[in-house]
């Protein structure tokens, strides 16, 4: 039993580790092509190594840093208090939902389950926020649309509360002379970390990477996040290579486009902080995922 | 019962709190549109602000607002109009002006492509020109010459005016002088297809590192050689250039299939590259990185200056095919007025400046003069001491704006380069059919079937990387399954109307 097992371990690990590796490969090449020189990488495409070893990539990002630099600081604003308001109003909705007491309880969960099925197409959803809302060219286009609610996640949370919190504890905190807000601040929030931090990741990392709001929300280079600007670099190429007929009127255009090993380097900066994160998370990461996942 | 109304009142509480949130809003939206309608309630000293639409490659130049202000300056001087632009980058221009019209937002003057006219002129998004045109666009008219004017025209009415720039465009070999110079290459024996051959074998012996036919990504080599008017999309195309009104599928005509064979002799010679198919640079990335020595293209008066300064190699080029002004390069590039404009006989009216007025016009190409550029000469410019491509405060693109001939030339580039493009564009053959746009609404599916044959076959057979004896019927099978023949006839039903309509 226990050789047998080993055997388990060991080639569990091996395919595991395999799997690691495929997804390491990627980073590497794509921090590699960041230090080589535009030429090398256009004559012998990417490789592991630099041929060439170049920053000329980086002092780019260096000469630009007055947008650049702006466009960090967007994006990790918005990330900051993007995930900590999507927090709040998730696990604010999640906890009555999670009580047994609350009426009308299954049509709330109801109301948060529909909008996992359906919602209303991108035209509509254009129309309401910005005839309504009026956020477009605001922070706030950045911050709600799509991201700031998420159901899946309401649902995650309203489990993980009503499987991790036991009732009677909340009792025994009113009893104690509690009222419900003290009660959640003070018992369910503590007891429920792991959930936090797994929702708080996912957030983090949705708010982080979302270029599509700045696409659609946003005329205003001001409030361009970095990966609007990267997604903007890469399109635009895109775009002028499918349509020849406007390439050859717009061909100079395309030398205002930032080179291959620049776009590397924006992707590098943009990555680098999700990666630093991510061990920090890694704890309570697996626990949250783990027992909010059964609904 | 209590614990019950304690959660009632829970929830009222949190509907107030989104009520307050909501009402504020709502004042926000109730003060805009008040302060749009006193702008333009037609109060004789409340000038009228234009929004000006177009799109941008990469970053916004940093002294946007100065232009806008400068502009204005010259507006409100000329007809008591301001101006606010709104460049918006090119990848996302598709979807956001979809929007912006759907959702009527303010937008008055905007970029039209020539890929979505028909269709942004079919949902009713543009204003009709004409009266405008008339009224007070007769600058515009005079610039562009009634045969580009009227090549706009959807159902006798245009919706679009074209920018004053290359309106025409020819194809021919451009190559990287220093080759030309170090192998003794003698270009002006070239004078089609074939006779370049020579050049390309000398080229495959004395340089084994280099593609001497380069194509870049997402076209072939021949993507940029064309004897035919491809009527916008090349599923159904008028034969030598457009000069009889007969729709013919392209891809079965004997002068296609010896094209393949001349390209398939080349790739296995070694002449294209053997990744042409799936190459991921631009041909002037290819050229800059030194991996290749040229490459057919589209040519223009002043095009081996534009490409020298892309690749930063000395580019020569010769031309193979003389040049030709058809719908799609006249159309590829317009302004338009959107449905939404309030004050339509404003936006015209500041077209037409763009069409006539040099300030303007220099204004939106090079900037302000002193801080952007300065003046050599009469016409020519330089940039300021101090300052250089890199960091200039602000460039625009020439062919963008209305009319270029009014345009400074810049140092380096040709002096008569304006008179030597006019010539281009007035000598240029022009297609009988210039003028007409294929509506493919009524053949849609077809349409997207056929594109997806091309995608899949297209590229890979124009590289020389299939073998044309085999591959062409299969492809050519293809394509009648999806349909073509079916978009041919449509498109020939409504070119002959559009002749009909014209006259021709």
């Amino acid at each position: 039993m226990a050789h047998e097992s080993k055997w388990v371990t060991w080639i569990s690990h091996s395919v595991l580790m395999g799997f690691s590796i495929a997804c390491i490969i990627p980073f590497i090449l794509l921090i590699v092509s960041s230090i080589s020189s535009e030429s090398s990488i256009i004559q012998n495409g990417y490789s592991f190594f630099p041929q060439q070893f170049s920053l000329k990539a980086y002092e780019y990002l260096w000469a630009h840093w007055s947008e650049l630099g702006r466009a960090y600081g967007i994006t990790v604003f918005v990330t900051v208090f993007g995930t900590a308001a999507s927090l709040a109003m998730t696990s604010m909705l999640a906890y009555p939902m999670s009580r047994s007491d609350i009426p009308l309880k299954s049509f709330w969960a109801f109301l948060v389950f529909f909008t996992l099925l359906f919602n209303g197409g991108l035209v509509p959803t254009y129309l309401i926020y910005t005839q309504v809302f009026e956020i477009k060219n605001t922070i706030w286009a950045l911050i709600v649309p799509g991201l700031l609610m998420n159901g899946f996640n309401v649902l995650l949370v309203r489990t993980f509360f009503m499987t991790s919190v036991p009732p009677a504890l909340i009792e025994a905190a009113q009893i104690d002379g509690a009222g419900e807000i003290k009660a959640f601040y003070k018992i369910v929030l503590p007891l429920s970390a792991p959930i936090m931090a797994t929702i708080g990741l996912f957030e983090a990392i949705l708010y982080w990477n979302d270029w599509f709001n700045g696409m659609t929300y946003v005329t205003d280079p001001k409030l361009f996040s970095i990966q609007n600007i990267l997604n903007r670099i890469i399109s635009d190429i895109q775009f002028l290579s499918n349509n020849s007929s406007l390439a050859s009127t717009a061909g100079g255009a395309m030398a205002e486009l930032p080179s291959t090993s620049v776009r590397m380097a924006i992707a590098v900066i943009g990555v680098l902080p999700i990666l630093i994160a991510y061990p920090f998370f890694q704890k309570h990461f697996i626990k949250g995922i783990t027992i909010g996942a059964v609904k | 019962m209590k614990r019950k109304l304690n959660w009632i009142g829970a929830i009222l509480a949190m509907m107030l709190l989104l009520a307050a949130c909501s009402s504020n809003n709502g004042t926000n939206e109730a003060a805009s549109p008040a302060g749009n309608g006193s702008n333009d309630s037609g109060e004789a000293e409340a000038p009228y602000e234009l929004t000006v639409a177009y799109f941008t490659f990469g970053s916004v130049p940093q002294d946007q607002k100065l232009i806008e202000e400068e502009l204005s300056k010259i507006t409100k001087e000329k007809i008591n109009a301001t101006v606010k632009l709104l460049p918006i980058s090119l990848s996302a221009w598709q979807n956001q002006v979809n929007l912006m019209l759907t959702s009527n937002e303010k937008l008055d003057l905007m970029v039209l492509m020539g890929s979505t006219y028909a269709n942004q002129v079919a949902k009713g998004q543009l204003i009709a020109l004409d009266e405008l045109l008339a009224q007070s666009g007769t600058g515009i008219l005079a610039a562009l010459g009634p045969d580009y004017a009227n090549a706009t025209k959807i159902n006798g009415q245009a919706y679009g005016v074209p920018t004053i720039r290359d309106l025409a465009t020819s194809y021919g070999y451009l190559i990287r002088q220093d080759l030309v110079d170090k192998h003794a290459l003698d270009l002006s024996q070239v004078k089609t297809l074939n006779d370049l051959e020579p050049i390309l074998q000398t080229i495959k012996d004395n340089e084994p590192n280099m593609i001497p036919f380069v194509n870049g990504t997402g076209a072939s080599p021949l993507t940029y050689y064309s004897t035919r008017d491809s009527l916008g999309d090349d599923m159904g195309v008028l034969l030598d250039n457009g000069q009889d009104l007969k729709v013919v599928n392209w891809f079965e005509t004997e002068e296609y299939a010896a094209q393949l064979k001349q390209m398939r002799k080349w790739y296995q010679a070694g002449y294209i590259s053997k990744d042409a198919v799936t190459v991921k640079e631009s041909t002037s990335d290819i050229l800059k990185g030194g991996k290749g020595a040229g490459n057919l293209a589209t040519l223009k008066p002043g095009f081996d200056t534009q490409e020298t300064r892309l690749t930063g190699k000395a580019i020569t080029s010769v031309e193979l095919l003389p040049s030709v002004a058809k719908t799609s390069t006249v159309t590829n590039i317009m302004w338009g007025i959107a449905k939404n404009s309030k004050n339509p006989e404003k936006a015209m009216q500041f077209l037409n400046l763009m069409y006539t007025d040099k300030d303007v016009v220099n204004l939106f190409d090079w900037g302000i003069e002193g801080k952007h550029y300065v003046k050599v000469s009469e016409n020519i410019i330089d940039y300021p001491q101090g300052v250089d491509a890199a960091s200039v405060g602000y460039s625009g693109m020439g062919w963008l704006f209305g009319n270029q001939f009014l345009s400074y030339i810049f140092k380096g580039d040709d002096e008569n380069l304006w008179e030597k493009m006019k010539e281009f564009n007035n000598s240029a053959i022009k297609s009988k059919a210039l003028g007409f746009t294929f509506d493919s609404t009524p053949v849609k599916t077809e349409f997207a079937a056929v594109s997806n044959v091309l995608t899949q076959y297209r590229i890979a057979l124009e590289c020389g990387a299939l073998d044309p004896d085999k591959m062409l019927p299969e492809f050519i099978a293809k394509l009648k399954d999806a349909g073509i023949d079916k978009i041919i006839a449509e498109k020939q039903k409504q070119l002959d109307a559009w002749a009909a309509a014209n006259g021709q």
